[in-house]
């Protein structure tokens, strides 16, 4: 069947080789920033933070270089077109805003070896390759190179007990999934004899128009395949049944880290899943519909009352983004033309809004764990008038309130669901986030209208005293992202790209939207 | 010849994989039956494969295996790490996280 002709064809070179420079030109940095710790004076100073910041730079240019173009690569394995366009920007600043926050946090813990950045590096090539991957094989290496870049910035902090049990418990359970992952694709490879996406689409196509009734075995085969690719897809999406990593993994690790997860790693899971879903999944084989429904609903729920029950403001931020994710469900199970694109702008607006409440947290952190505490935010709305306006606006849109980029997502998805006519699953979701608004709005209460004996301590400065005392003497004391009473200036460019984002896509989203369309009508364009 | 054998062999001892992470404490244990898990796919893939005469499960199977590879040695360093802080491998004691 193969022409050798074709194998050596110049096409290759030319053509193909593009679809993955956006990749390779991160992945080369990478090499430079690691090879950097050879040479003692350019690893000391801050090279390999900018060296960082130019490569995600550089391939940003490339992207909206290429952005109107389709390009298949090696063989069909990789596909570069408008719907990857989307998704690699919205990761690309996943990754820049990550860098820039973790400058303060890694010089404050006294880690400072490049590989940190390096592994940031890989880990957004990573996520590149898994949304722009159009065959098993590369869904599965890729998720597994996102996945192992993960468990060791999750472990990065040396000697840190809690740091270290959460990057073993995520990797247990990753791997696990990835376990289910591969064994779902034996049984798709079984029924359909294809590993590229698109062919076991045309081949679920084909017979889905006969029938199925004559393919008893071919049927078993796919149904099982399919639903234990989508346990292995869950585990990474973090979904309820198979949430029980995140909030333990986002609260042990460095809080850029946990940032890099919950906005870097969850977009891309999404993504891939999106693919993979309209191509493969939504034909009736079975009704994957119904179990993403019960998957949504258990996630919004579970995610809202944990994150309620919880006063660790990470652990808060991971039971809020299980929650989250079941929001972002309800706009695939909506389905078509406008749920799919309302789901990428969802996306695209949940890494702003994640990442600037991320940032805040930065601020305010330092090796007392009591610093994460909620009760740490009492009164900040009068000494840092700015940083609290800003937290206040990040938390609103989690929340979904108008002018916010949360409340146009969540337009967007409902929407698509109405149309859809999952009238009941969009009332659930109502309730849900009229409730998930109050432990947002618990923290905005708590900075500008603080318990009496609460504001004194925030006042005099005594906050860190609590019930984990003396357990910080000879360390350094005070917050991080804070210097004399000023606060750190990597934090504030990240705070202010994510409210200047997060209020743009409030305000003025048919810029983003638009751009969601245009991708998504990509996405059926074989 | 049929293929559901080969499949339901291999689904055993996935299951066995799986029960093995879900019921041991040792960690080692526990990493030890991750990779039955990634093996148990191995056969599936080797299988089907040889089954539809196709190359691409092969290919399929050599890439795990690389993964396989390192993924074991993550795992080893973080089992390493945890020892030297707890001084036991059983995965009981990993209860710092619990608030």
């Amino acid at each position: 069947m193969l022409d050798i002709s074709q194998v050596y064809n110049i096409n290759f070179l030319e053509e193909g080789m593009l679809s993955v420079i956006p990749e390779a030109i991160v992945i080369i940095f990478a090499f430079i920033v690691l090879f950097l710790t050879f040479f003692e004076k350019l690893s000391k100073s801050d090279n390999p933070y900018y060296l960082s910041l130019i490569s995600i730079g550089f391939s940003m240019l490339y992207i909206l270089m290429l952005s109107g173009r389709t390009i298949d690569g090696f063989y069909g394995s990789i596909v570069f077109n408008r719907f990857s366009v989307f998704l690699f920007i919205g990761i690309l600043f996943s990754g820049f805003l990550t860098i820039l926050m973790s400058k303060n946090y890694i010089d404050n813990f006294e880690v400072p070896l490049p590989e940190y950045y390096s592994l940031i590096l890989f880990g957004v090539a990573s996520m590149m390759l898994l949304v722009s991957s159009n065959n098993l094989i590369m869904v599965f290496l890729s998720i597994e190179f996102m996945s192992i870049t993960a468990y060791i910035l999750t472990g990065y902090l040396k000697g840190n007990l809690r740091s270290t049990e959460a990057a073993l418990k995520y990797f247990v359970l990753g791997t696990f999934a990835s376990a289910f992952l591969i064994f779902g694709s034996v049984f798709i490879y079984a029924a359909t004899g294809h590993l590229n996406l698109y062919n076991i689409h045309f081949f679920i196509v084909n017979i889905a128009s006969k029938g199925l009734v004559n393919f008893g075995d071919i049927k078993i085969y796919l149904a099982i395949g399919l639903i234990l690719f989508l346990v292995g897809l869950a585990f990474k999406m973090s979904l309820f049944p198979f949430h029980s990593w995140t909030p333990d993994a986002y609260d042990g690790a460095p809080t850029p880290v946990t940032n890099f997860m919950a906005t870097g790693v969850k977009i891309a899971a999404f993504a891939i899943f999106l693919r993979i879903f309209s191509l493969i999944y939504n034909f009736n084989i079975m009704d994957f519909n119904n179990i993403l429904w019960m998957l949504a609903i258990l996630s919004m729920s579970f995610g809202n009352i944990a994150a309620l029950m919880s006063s660790n403001i990470k652990r808060l931020l991971a039971y809020s983004s299980i929650a989250q994710a079941g929001y972002i469900l309800v706009g695939i199970i909506g389905g078509g033309y406008y749920g799919y694109s309302g789901t990428l702008f969802y996306l695209l607006a949940y890494v702003f809004m994640t990442a600037g409440a991320f940032a805040v947290v930065i601020i305010f952190e330092n090796f007392d764990l009591m610093s994460l505490d909620i009760k740490k935010y009492s009164g900040i709305g009068y000494k840092y008038p700015i940083v609290a306006a800003a937290m206040t606006f990040f938390l609103l849109s989690l929340a979904g309130i108008p002018v916010t980029s949360g409340f146009m997502g969540k337009f967007y998805v409902f929407s698509a669901a109405i149309k859809s006519r999952y009238n009941l699953l969009v009332l659930i979701a109502f309730i849900n986030s009229a409730f998930a608004a109050f432990y947002y709005i618990k923290i905005i209460v708590r900075m500008y209208m603080p318990d009496k004996e609460e504001l004194i301590a925030s006042l005099n400065g005594v906050q860190r005293g609590g019930m984990s005392g003396g357990s910080d003497q000879g360390k350094p004391s005070g917050d991080f992202g804070i210097v004399n009473g000023k606060i750190n200036e990597e934090l504030m460019i990240v705070i202010f790209i994510c409210l200047f984002f997060t209020l743009l896509m409030g305000i003025y989203p048919q810029l983003f939207i638009n751009f969601a369309h245009n991708s998504i009508s990509s996405l059926w364009n074989i | 010849m049929s293929i559901n054998g080969y499949l339901i062999v291999a689904g055993i001892i996935f299951c066995i994989g799986m029960l093995g992470v879900l019921m041991r404490k040792n960690l080692i244990v526990i990493f030890m039956s991750l990779e039955l898990m990634f093996n148990a796919a191995n056969l599936g893939f080797v299988a089907v494969s040889n089954y539809l005469n196709l190359i691409d499960g092969d290919i399929f199977v050599i890439f795990v295996m690389v993964v396989a590879a390192a993924e074991a040695a993550i795992a080893l360093g973080i089992a390493v790490a945890f020892y030297r802080e707890k001084g036991t491998v059983d995965i009981d004691k990993a209860q710092e996280l619990k608030l």
